[in-house]
């Protein structure tokens, strides 16, 4: 019997060090993850060379749940213009013309039972960089926040370095002038922002 | 505390007969922690899937693994339309030729939620459990996808890319034909319908093809409605009531707040005149053989058989006629019914003018004539009752034109039948044979919804569009022109009627849309723009459409008998009424699950029909409940479980029509599949000279049983023995007569005192809303409206009979019934009705229980349930002493990977989490909605007005029974519903202080009809004071 609960005691360590380490690796998170578009479209580009506002394409973040993916429309706005023989952007022209979907992969994941609204965010002054880090500076993008629920709570809990006057919600490179809880304390107080942490928040 | 063994006529209340006989099997689920373990063995398992397959299929795989997904945009974003965020469009769904005016939500395309629509003058935002589970039906992989044509070898399934091509073929040669024959052969046989546009399609065909005929048939017609207008009228005027300003309601055998086309409306202007104003409340009279909502929300119903109530209104005729002229009421008998008709005369010449006297559709033309004459002697004509002229183009029997064009197709003289939907094969009178008159004409053309029992006789079957998917335009019962607008493309390539009929005329490509259009434009004249088609397009109605109120007065003397027998008729004797079921309707809604499990709201049964039988009869025949005994009449032999029910007049049983379907689909029976029928088929039974109420009825049991799955004695409260329960269900009931109120307006307050409650738990600080709800028990009329929403709006399971049988049924709210009274005298029945869900208690003991924290609560006061915590103890379910709380015993979803099955899937709303095996769950208060609303306000940075949190139980109630809202809000509609004198708590004395609370239920008997009370239990209130 002896050896038994010994080897029993082994194993259960072992298998707690291995979950522990498995469930706090980033790659459980998915941290790291870029995959390859079927368009090679740069963010760097187009939101950080160019300028463009995040909500040029996303149009929707600031009214609905989900910041939507532009339709080929969005892109054709100008790329009838510019580059409009290029091959990379052969599958835009041709899913605009055919009326078939790009298909995008999705590169920031939460599960079914998540219920995330982009427009509660970020018109409190939550900006994209909080949660998709530099977009304006990557190519082809990844996902480097764990996007975990403790994750979200540290933010929900304590908001305040996390907030931003909301015009500048779309400024990925913005620094407060002061410290930043200090100035997210007052836009706390402007807004009266008090996150919820109660379960239905974010699972129904 | 008198016992209730030894006093056997004790007013009280009760779940069930087994509940009042404390039986073994209302023990069985009272006492028992939960109903039954999760051991699937025994269940027919094929069957179980089938019927699951039916309503859902496995929902999206949830979790971290690190999967591809694909994120699809528009290529073109189309106009308004925000990805994910759900839009609201008007519409209209038609039953048996009256339409109510719907708002349906759609979530990126599909349709997942019908409401009422506010604007529509019969809906006023209700809607009622049939239109509830519309979106099942348009999901239904068993609906029809391909036109069928029947050949020698076989039927042949065009399934091909343009399935069409063969059957606009043959319509084009063939119909050829008919035009050079001006149409004589041909006949159109097509459920009743108001639209105006199949009704254009109908004149042009009448003038195209003069030869041909067009007929309707509805089984649950009204045929005597309109003979007896006609009979006291001179023509077949239609009845429109006013409820809300009505006094005095008399119904006999009228089902106005269940199955009448204006129940809505009714229902809506019945429950305002239930709130006591200057300590008035309407007063309602239900007389009727059956139970119907409509007599479980009366004050007096008087049980006697449909074969009865000529004479009832021969003799109420005669009273009233005596007391109008002499002012001297006749000195009531001894009897009940004297004493009965005495006070309803008294009360209906009192209140003339302010009266309703209301007929339904199974008593006779002569009944229906009298009642004409009795609205005119009362002088409610003009006020509450007026006459609008009937718009069907026909003026004859539905029924006569039916046996008519069965003897032509028996004779050779058909030799086209087009069916434009319905069923004639199966619900035609069985004595008409319709099968077999079908065989005998050369071309037979079928389109509906299904591939139905019909449509498999005919040489062809095509699919029809679902009203959720069809331009159209119907009409309401008061006339209101309502457009139906689709809300997606037809997903199996479905035409609609107007289309086909087009087709037949020789167009070449009909578009109902154009269709709908060029009626429109024709109906509104010179006023025509196209602002104003779009503004009805989106509001869903013409304003002002409704027929105008026409002046006509009943000229005649009825005839009816004045003879009365109180005799109850010999086996051989009975009466065998056939009703219109509440949850399939006729038949046609016998593949929807949400339908079929949705329990009735009398007899609280699934998934069945029985034959209702009274208590004295049933012990008459030696029949008992689940009995299965052999109804025998003229000639037919039909096997039905018997179901005894309190309240069911003696001498006279019930059977609902629609069941026994064997071609309606995986849910409701498919003998190809072998899929056995839900059901007996009452339709066999059912004669052309008898279509509601047959007499010479012989039942025999026949030694079998039968297990009917009635929802009754599930979940039950308490579980402390037949003492007990009697004692405390008026605690959880509160009820009072209107004069007991206006004495005592906070009655409700004093059924139950207890002392001063401390808290065993530290209790909850709430800074924001306190979101709360109340229910008014004098509203509720049971209809299930409620349920059936829930439902649809929480990706509720269906889980079939045979789990229904072990209690496991999931709905998340009940509507609980409560008998009161003596179960041996059916005129002494009272219903009551509780709907429940989670009371959200502060002090929630499910929260207090959780070892794992997975039912927890939130700051507003929401008792959150965290499904992937859960890990399925139940121990938050047998700590919840109002038992609402639905644990999964079956991985009810993802089983259930069949391809075939997969549209079903597109039902589901995506707001909320579809749950798995092993979890528990319960009413969320519609948190989904409550984030909704909030989010949006805090983006226009507004506050969040009271009202616009609405949950779907309460947005569907057609009643507006349930209030929900902000009790932080002292001025919010909840709020002060909750300050009401009429407010209390169930189970107040537990202490966990529910969100929920009721508003007790006020009856308004007539003096000279209430029960005395027993002195000794006034007494005995008297020292619990």
């Amino acid at each position: 019997m002896k050896p038994l609960i010994g080897v029993g005691l082994v194993v259960g360590a072992l298998y707690v060090v291995a979950v522990g380490y498995y469930g706090g690796s980033p790659e459980t998170w998915r941290v790291g993850y870029s995959p390859r578009q079927p368009v090679p479209f740069s963010h760097a580009l187009h939101a950080g060379q160019l300028g463009l506002d995040c909500r040029y394409c996303h149009t929707t973040v600031e009214t609905a749940a989900f910041a939507a993916i532009p339709p080929a429309a969005t892109c054709m706005n100008c790329h009838q213009q510019i580059a409009p023989e290029s091959s990379k952007l052969l599958e835009v022209r041709e899913t605009y013309a055919n009326g078939e979907s790009v298909p995008w992969i999705k590169v920031h994941r939460l599960p079914d039972y998540v219920y995330f609204d982009h427009s509660a965010h970020v018109t409190r002054g939550v900006s994209c960089v909080s949660c998709h880090g530099r977009i304006d500076q990557m190519e082809q993008v990844t996902q480097v926040k764990p996007l975990s629920m403790g994750w979200c709570l540290d933010c929900h809990r304590n908001p305040d370095p996390h907030l931003r006057p909301p015009e500048y919600v779309t400024n990925l490179a913005w620094v407060p002038e002061e410290d930043a809880a200090v100035a997210g304390k007052r836009v706390r107080e402007q807004l009266q922002i008090n996150p919820s942490t109660s379960c239905s928040t974010c699972h129904r | 505390m008198s016992s209730i063994g030894d006093q056997k006529n004790l007013k009280t209340h009760w779940r069930s007969l087994a509940d009042l006989h404390d039986l073994p099997e209302y023990r069985a689920f009272a006492e028992a922690e939960f109903p039954e373990t999760a051991d699937p063995g025994g269940v027919n398992r094929r069957r179980w899937l089938q019927v699951m397959g039916a309503s859902f299929a496995l929902a999206g795989v949830a979790g971290c693994e690190a999967k591809r997904e694909e994120v699809l945009p528009f290529a073109k974003r189309p106009e308004g339309r925000t990805p994910g965020q759900p839009q609201r469009f008007a519409t209209a769904m038609e039953l048996s030729g009256s339409a109510i005016g719907l708002l349906v939500t759609s979530v990126d395309g599909r349709p997942i939620k019908v409401e009422g629509n506010p604007l529509h003058p019969q809906s006023l935002g209700g809607s009622h459990a049939l239109a509830q589970a519309a979106v099942l039906e348009l999901y239904d992989p068993d609906r029809s996808q391909n036109p069928v044509q029947l050949a020698a070898q076989g039927p042949i399934v065009h399934a091909q890319k343009d399935k069409w091509s063969g059957f606009d073929e043959f319509v084009r040669q063939h119909f050829a034909g008919v035009k050079e024959r001006r149409g004589a052969g041909l006949a159109v046989l097509s459920p009743a319908s108001s639209s105006p546009t199949l009704t254009r399609l109908r004149g042009r065909l009448q003038h195209e093809l003069p030869e041909a005929r067009w007929l309707v048939y509805e089984p649950l017609h009204d045929d005597s409605v309109r003979a007896g207008a006609k009979l006291a009228l001179g023509a077949p005027y239609r009845t429109q009531l006013d409820l809300s300003s009505a006094r005095v309601v008399l119904t006999l055998d009228a089902d106005l707040l269940g199955s009448h086309p204006a129940s809505l409306r009714y229902a809506r202007d019945f429950a305002r005149g239930r709130e006591v104003v200057d300590g008035q409340m309407n007063r309602l009279y239900a007389v009727e053989s059956c139970f119907t909502m409509t007599g479980s929300a009366a004050d007096h119903r008087l049980p006697i058989r449909s074969g009865q109530v000529p004479a009832f209104v021969g003799r109420l005729l005669q009273r009233v006629q005596q007391l109008l002229s002499s002012s001297v009421s006749t000195p009531s008998g001894e009897s009940h019914v004297e004493k009965f008709l005495a006070a309803l005369a008294v009360d209906l010449v009192a209140h003339r003018g302010a009266g309703i006297v209301a007929a339904g559709d199974q008593q006779s033309a002569e009944v229906h004539a009298a009642v004409h004459q009795l609205n005119a002697l009362l002088e409610n004509v003009g006020k509450t009752v007026n006459y609008t002229l009937d718009p069907s183009a026909d003026d004859v029997s539905q029924v006569e034109s039916l046996k008519a064009l069965v003897s032509d197709m028996q004779g050779g003289n058909v030799d086209t039948l087009l069916i434009l939907g319905g069923n004639p094969a199966y619900d035609a009178p069985a004595d008409l044979e319709f099968a077999a008159a079908l065989q005998k004409v050369k071309t037979t053309i079928h389109a509906g919804l299904y591939r139905n029992e019909t449509a498999r006789l005919c040489q062809w079957h095509v699919p029809q569009a679902h009203f959720l998917e069809s331009w159209s335009d119907a009409r309401s019962f008061d006339g209101t022109y309502s457009i139906v607008q689709p809300l997606l493309a037809p997903l199996y390539g479905g035409r609609t009627g107007s289309e086909l009929v087009a087709r037949v005329l020789g167009d070449a490509v009909p578009k109902s849309e154009e269709l709908v259009r060029a009626t429109f434009k024709a109906l509104v004249g010179e006023k025509y723009n196209e602002s104003l088609w779009r503004r009805t397009v989106h509001d869903g109605l013409l304003t002002e459409s409704a027929y105008p109120a026409e002046t006509v007065t009943a000229a005649r003397e009825a005839s009816l008998p004045t003879e009365w027998s109180e005799e109850l008729p010999k086996n051989g004797a009975l009466e065998l009424v056939f009703c219109r079921d509440a949850s399939v309707y006729d038949g046609r809604f016998a593949n929807n699950g949400w339908l079929q499990e949705c329990p009735d709201p009398l007899t609280k049964l699934t998934w069945d029909n029985a034959a209702l039988v009274g208590s004295a009869t049933a012990k008459m025949l030696g029949v008992s409940s689940q009995t299965l005994a052999t109804l025998k009449l003229g000639g037919m032999l039909l096997k039905v479980p018997v179901y005894v029910m309190p309240g069911q007049a003696e001498g006279s049983i019930a059977l609902a029509l629609g069941y026994g379907r064997t071609a309606a689909g995986l849910v409701g029976g498919l003998s190809d599949a072998e899929v056995p029928a839900v059901g007996v088929n009452s339709y066999l039974l059912r004669g052309s000279q008898a279509m509601y109420v047959a007499t010479g009825l012989t039942v025999e049991a026949t030694g079998e049983s039968h297990r009917l799955a009635v929802t009754q004695d599930h979940f039950a409260i308490d579980k402390v023995g037949v003492h007990e329960r009697a004692r405390r269900v008026p605690i959880l009931v509160r009820e009072a007569p209107l004069d007991e109120y206006l004495k005592h307006p906070d009655f409700a307050q004093h059924v139950e005192h207890v002392p001063a409650l401390e808290s065993m738990w530290s209790e909850h600080v709430y800074e924001g809303h306190r979101w709360g709800m109340s229910i008014d028990l004098t509203k509720c009329i049971g209809c299930n409206a409620c349920v059936v929403a829930c439902q649809a709006e929480n990706n509720i399971p269906v889980v079939g009979k045979d789990q229904v049988l072990r209690g496991r049924e999931m709905h998340w709210i009940r509507v609980d019934r409560y008998f009161k009274g003596d179960a041996e005298r059916p005129e002494n029945v009272e219903v009551a009705m509780q709907p429940l869900a989670c009371h959200h208690c502060e002090l929630a003991p499910c929260e207090q229980v959780c070892p794992v924290a997975a039912t927890v609560h939130s700051s507003e006061g929401l008792n959150d349930m965290v499904y992937n915590r859960c890990i399925g103890t139940r121990y938050c379910g047998n700590n919840c002493p109002y038992k609402v709380r639905r644990f999964n015993y079956l991985n009810f979803h993802e089983e259930l990977k069949d391809a075939n099955r997969e549209i079903s899937k597109m039902v589901f709303n995506p707001d909320v989490t579809v749950r798995v095996r092993g979890v528990m769950e319960k009413c969320t208060y519609c948190v989904q909605r409550i984030q909704a609303v909030k989010i949006d306000a805090r983006n226009h940075g507004r506050p969040i007005d009271d009202g616009q949190v609405v949950t779907a139980c309460q947005q569907a109630c057609p009643a507006q029974a349930i209030v929900f809202g902000d009790l932080a809000d002292s001025q919010s509609q909840v709020a002060r519903s909750q300050q009401d004198s009429r407010s209390y708590a169930l189970l107040a004395e537990l202490n966990i202080k529910p969100r929920t609370t009721y508003l007790a239920k006020v009856r308004n008997p007539h003096p000279d009809l209430a029960e005395v009370p027993d002195p000794a239990e006034v007494e005995e209130g008297r020292a619990q004071h």
